[in-house]
């Protein structure tokens, strides 16, 4: 190995500040994975980047400190009986190819276009997906909020799991019978968006919950297990290169270990459909804060002409809005589990005076 | 049973305090050597098992703390019963069940 740490000079001055940031978003980020089983990462990157770690240092450290934290959060879901191992495992198998053909895809789009490319590639990623997927999990969380029923399983996925095509395979703790062929695509595009805007679990949790028929509860969690698999894999790749910062790492993880297990209690205290909630809300005000950035690659790539002024200023917005997609996330978690415990202490209170 | 749930608060606090002692023993070490340790662990090929390493010890540290922080501080999972999920409206049998006669002596 060549590409030693401290020869490219690619680790940063740790101030108070640059502290006290980390750990923060670490906290919230955390919190956000344990209530949903993903999310988090996408905005410790660019903060990292934003206080002047390399790219590379940036997604590795990021990467060392994602793994641990889902490994505590999937570990405390699991007590909780919310964990499906095997669909985890079945799940991040798939991924790993996902994870190969997303790379690939990257390494094309970065010979062909170059570095704006990729990075446009990227964004336009985050929009799309984002957009249909995260737009059609809020309409779903709306909908079901309004009926009584409760949360059935989707369609698609009563259709998917009728079908008898063997192998099929019985996920106990979700309690569905399905096929190995459809749960295949589903790991794939998790790992291939995974590798594309790092955040796998954006398709991975919907697409247990909608093409699986998973309920969210079990998919958000089951989603921790994959995120541990992938990020734990990925950690040893990066690490074998030199490029983890551990100090970096261990200030995330730090806040996130307290977050991950408060987001994991969280789900305890809300109704299922808050996890699609939230989920929605995030994906999509971060495919907005990912579409403010699109000008300034197709500014780069020559398609199009913007004042330099204006391009930097989307950038900012672009960063503070990812931000707010957490922020906001982690207010709706709190709020409901603050809404959880009220209620909960009232049916205590009604239940003592029953006994009186 | 008030007696059996102090004394389980009391051993919740008395995990708390050692989870987070040993946790700040850990942080202080590596932060002390910062620089050091960084360099070491970013050598690349084998060295790669350390960051791994670290990590986990940390998580296990960090983590059997943080959560019993929580618990101290009175937020617990709340144990519901596990809802069934509503399933799809049963077809009704396309036949009826056939009238059988009975005799009675």
């Amino acid at each position: 190995m060549t590409d030693h740490a401290l020869e490219a000079v690619k680790f940063i001055d740790l101030t108070w500040m640059n502290v006290s940031f980390l750990f923060i978003v670490g906290f919230i980020g955390g919190l956000v994975s344990g209530f949903i089983g993903s999310g988090g990462a996408f905005v410790l990157t660019p903060a990292m980047m934003s206080l002047g770690v390399p790219a590379a240092v940036a997604v590795a450290s990021n990467m060392c400190h994602k793994f641990p934290k889902a490994m505590v959060g999937a570990y405390k879901r699991f007590k909780y009986g919310q964990v499906d191992l095997k669909l985890g495992v079945v799940m991040a198998a798939s991924a790993t190819v996902g994870v190969q053909a997303g790379i690939k895809i990257q390494e094309m789009i970065l010979t062909k276009w170059g570095e704006a490319g990729s990075n446009l590639y990227v964004s336009l990623s985050f929009v799309v997906v984002l957009l249909f997927v995260g737009g059609y999990v809020f309409y779903d969380a709306w909908k079901s909020s309004k009926s009584e029923g409760g949360d059935p399983v989707p369609k698609l996925a009563r259709r998917l799991q009728a079908i008898n095509l063997p192998p099929m395979i019985h996920f106990k703790t979700a309690n569905l019978t399905i096929s190995l062929w459809f749960t295949i695509p589903v790991g794939f595009a998790t790992g291939l968006l995974a590798a594309t805007i790092a955040v796998g679990g954006f398709v991975g949790v919907p697409g247990m919950i909608y093409v699986i028929g998973a309920s969210g509860l079990i998919s958000s969690a089951s989603e921790l297990v994959i995120a541990f698999l992938m990020g734990l894999g990925g950690t040893v790749k990066w690490a074998m290169h030199g490029m983890v910062d551990i100090r970096l790492t261990l200030i995330i993880l730090a806040g996130s270990l307290l977050g991950v297990q408060l987001g994991a209690i969280g789900t305890t205290y809300v109704k299922e459909n808050m996890i699609k909630v939230v989920m929605g809300t995030i994906m999509l005000i971060v495919a907005v804060s990912r579409a403010l950035a699109v000008p300034q690659y197709l500014t780069q790539l020559g398609l199009m002409s913007a004042d330099q002024t204006l391009l930097s200023i989307l950038d900012m917005v672009s960063f503070a809005t990812m931000c707010l997609a957490l922020a906001i996330g982690a207010v709706i978690i709190i709020g409901g589990m603050i809404k959880g415990k009220r209620a909960e202490l009232a049916a205590q209170m009604a239940e003592s005076y029953e006994h009186v | 049973m008030a007696v059996k749930s102090e004394v389980k608060k009391k051993k919740i606090v008395i995990q708390t305090i050692m989870y987070g002692a040993i946790t700040a023993a850990l942080y202080a070490a590596v932060f002390s050597f910062a620089n050091p340790i960084t360099e070491l662990f970013s050598r690349g090929g084998f060295y790669a098992a350390l960051p791994i390493a670290t990590v986990f010890v940390f998580s296990f540290a960090h983590g059997a703390f943080t959560s019993n922080l929580w618990s101290v501080l009175g937020i617990v999972a709340i144990t519901k019963r596990p809802t069934e999920r509503p399933t799809v409206s049963v077809p009704r049998p396309t036949q009826r069940p056939r009238a059988r006669l009975r005799m009675s002596a």
